[in-house]
């Protein structure tokens, strides 16, 4: 698998700030991976998300150090709108993400293929397509800034499907969404990374990070902490120091081994955790 | 207290329907969960119980007097609501002034003032930032300064505005915290959430919203047995719940340890 984002020793600033918000940190993503950043509020996960996808030299002025490649190109030297061709991020707050320039949601959702110099007819089928799949086709004509959080953060994750980038970057971006409304959505998120889309997705609920992370990384105070596969990192005893909870299937084969009633792996999945329920009633 | 809602219907002047016919009644010290998809006029409901939004069918009682008879100013004295969004309700230059407003404004003497500051910044952690710009505050802090200054009031009730969305495991035990001691202090405490692990940690009742309208009002376990209903309002139960559900536990669980002694008494009860 090659190497779709390498990011080497990197440091970043804010303008006036006092410390830095991400401090000497690398790592590489493998095409088609499925990577979870968690850690606490100030961890600097934003500030990452923002430095892969060029915000961070391009829009947010501070001093950087190292470097971010995305398919070999450093997002220093690539433009923003270069980069969208690889890379698209679903922005933690949805109002954030809006262009304020679209009168309608078909419009907004279009946005960004219109600076691609889309044809109309193309536009038009692809915004179908992507207001079927985020369940927004009865909102197409409506104003997006007269939408409720969740309805605009479905708009949100349309505008940046519509671009079918091969990197998804995704900042807790589910937080305004119904249960229901959120694991949908991230069916579509593990359906695109079946189809080889790479996904680097911040969040807090760890049974969701459990569930579908290849690789979890540990943020602390804008440094890598920690970095594996969920088990490696979930097995830490420590692990609520970074300020992040264990995920209750976790805490279950845990709890049941403490009985003598496990045996001695972890679940990290809703279905390995009722399969190993089902054994223990069975037993 | 009492909070009374009587065929309560809200639309908006856009002639949006978001409440219809809505009964329900909040009492004492209980502790209630408002959850349900987006949409489902979750918000719209909790505006209405200090007066930040006056039903326009039905009426709205506290303590049996009609909230249309008094201005919200009066009424969040009794019901505080906190925003979901901090910035919708923070608006002074610090931490400190933003907790002094309120009770300021209702004639509480500034020895009071202070002390309650004392207290408030404790609870929501914001003891060394009470000199900060809320602009400059965290995330996480501008939401617990926004709760700080709804408890400064010291109302009877609080009613939370999807106080998780966007904290983080450290925030989440603080609020779990600040909500016990509100119970603690025999306070109502009501919350609109999306996070079912959170809803089942706090709350005693649980009303389900759907499309403007209570499709169920229970404790947790009556509520989160129904999963079918839940599904028609975008709802699931915590993940244990469901893990319990998954291998047909009769009992409805909410937490790790409890799930752990029910899979030893079916596993006891298999051997037996």
């Amino acid at each position: 698998m090659k190497t779709v984002v390498e990011v080497e020793h990197y440091s970043f600033i804010y303008q006036d700030a006092k410390v830095p918000a991400i401090k000497d940190v690398s790592f590489t993503v493998r095409e088609g991976e499925f990577v979870c950043i968690v850690g606490a509020n100030g961890a600097g996960k934003t500030t990452l998300c923002n430095a892969l996808v060029g915000l961070i030299p391009h829009y947010f002025t501070g001093e950087t150090e190292g470097s971010v490649r995305i398919n070999g190109a450093d997002t220093a030297d690539a433009s923003v709108a270069d980069l969208s061709n690889y890379i698209g991020l679903v922005f933690q707050n949805p109002f954030n993400q809006l262009t304020y320039a679209s009168g309608t949601v078909a419009e907004e959702l279009a946005y960004g293929l219109g600076n691609r110099g889309v044809s109309r007819d193309e536009m038009r089928r692809r915004v179908k397509l992507v207001s079927q799949l985020m369940h927004i086709e009865d909102l197409l004509d409506r104003d997006p800034l007269e939408l409720s959080g969740g309805q605009v953060q479905r708009v949100a994750f349309g505008s940046t499907f519509i671009l079918e980038p091969n990197i998804l970057v995704l900042d807790e971006c589910t937080t305004q969404l119904d249960p229901l409304g959120a694991s949908e959505i991230f069916d579509i998120v593990k359906q695109l990374n079946a189809s080889g889309v790479t996904v680097i997705m911040v969040d807090h609920d760890m049974e969701r990070v459990a569930q579908y992370a290849d690789t979890v990384v540990v943020m602390d105070h804008g440094q890598i902490s920690l970095t594996g596969t969920p088990r490696e990192v979930f097995s830490a005893s420590d692990i609520n120091r970074y300020g992040i909870d264990t995920p209750d299937y976790v805490k279950l084969s845990k709890g049941l081994d403490r009985r003598g009633l496990g045996d001695g792996e972890l679940a990290m999945t809703y279905e390995q955790t009722v399969a190993m329920a089902k054994e223990v009633i069975d037993r | 207290m009492k909070i009374e809602l009587n065929d309560v219907g809200y639309s908006y002047q856009t002639g949006h329907h978001a409440l219809e016919h809505i009964n329900l009644s909040f009492e004492g010290n209980q502790s209630v969960a408002i959850i349900g998809q987006n949409g489902a006029g979750k918000t719209t409901l909790a505006k209405q119980l200090n007066g930040i939004l006056r039903p326009t069918q039905g009426t709205l009682k506290i303590d049996g007097i009609e909230i249309s008879g008094r201005t919200t100013s009066e009424w969040s004295k009794r019901v505080g609501y906190v925003f979901q969004n901090p910035d919708d309700q923070l608006f002074l230059e610090t931490v400190r002034e933003e907790f002094a407003f309120g009770p300021r404004n209702i004639g509480m003497d500034e020895e009071t003032i202070e002390r309650c500051i004392a207290k408030v910044a404790a609870l929501t952690g914001l003891q060394d930032k009470l000199d900060v710009h809320p602009a400059d505050l965290s995330p996480t802090e501008k939401k617990f300064c926004g709760i700080g200054a709804v408890v400064m009031m010291d109302p009877d009730a609080v009613v939370f505005d999807e106080p998780t969305c966007g904290q983080d495991y450290a925030g989440d035990v603080r609020l779990h915290d600040l909500i016990a001691e509100l119970k603690r202090e025999g306070k109502m405490r009501i919350a609109i959430s999306h996070d079912m692990k959170f809803v089942v940690a706090n709350f005693d009742r649980v009303v389900v919203m759907c499309q403007g309208k209570v499709l169920v009002d229970g404790t947790p376990e009556e509520v989160f047995s129904q999963v079918d209903v839940l599904r028609k309002s975008y709802v699931t139960p915590p993940p244990i719940t469901r893990v319990a559900q998954g291998v047909g536990l009769k009992e409805t669980v909410f937490i790790v340890p409890q799930f752990v002694e029910k899979l030893e008494d079916a596993c006891s009860a298999q051997n037996s």
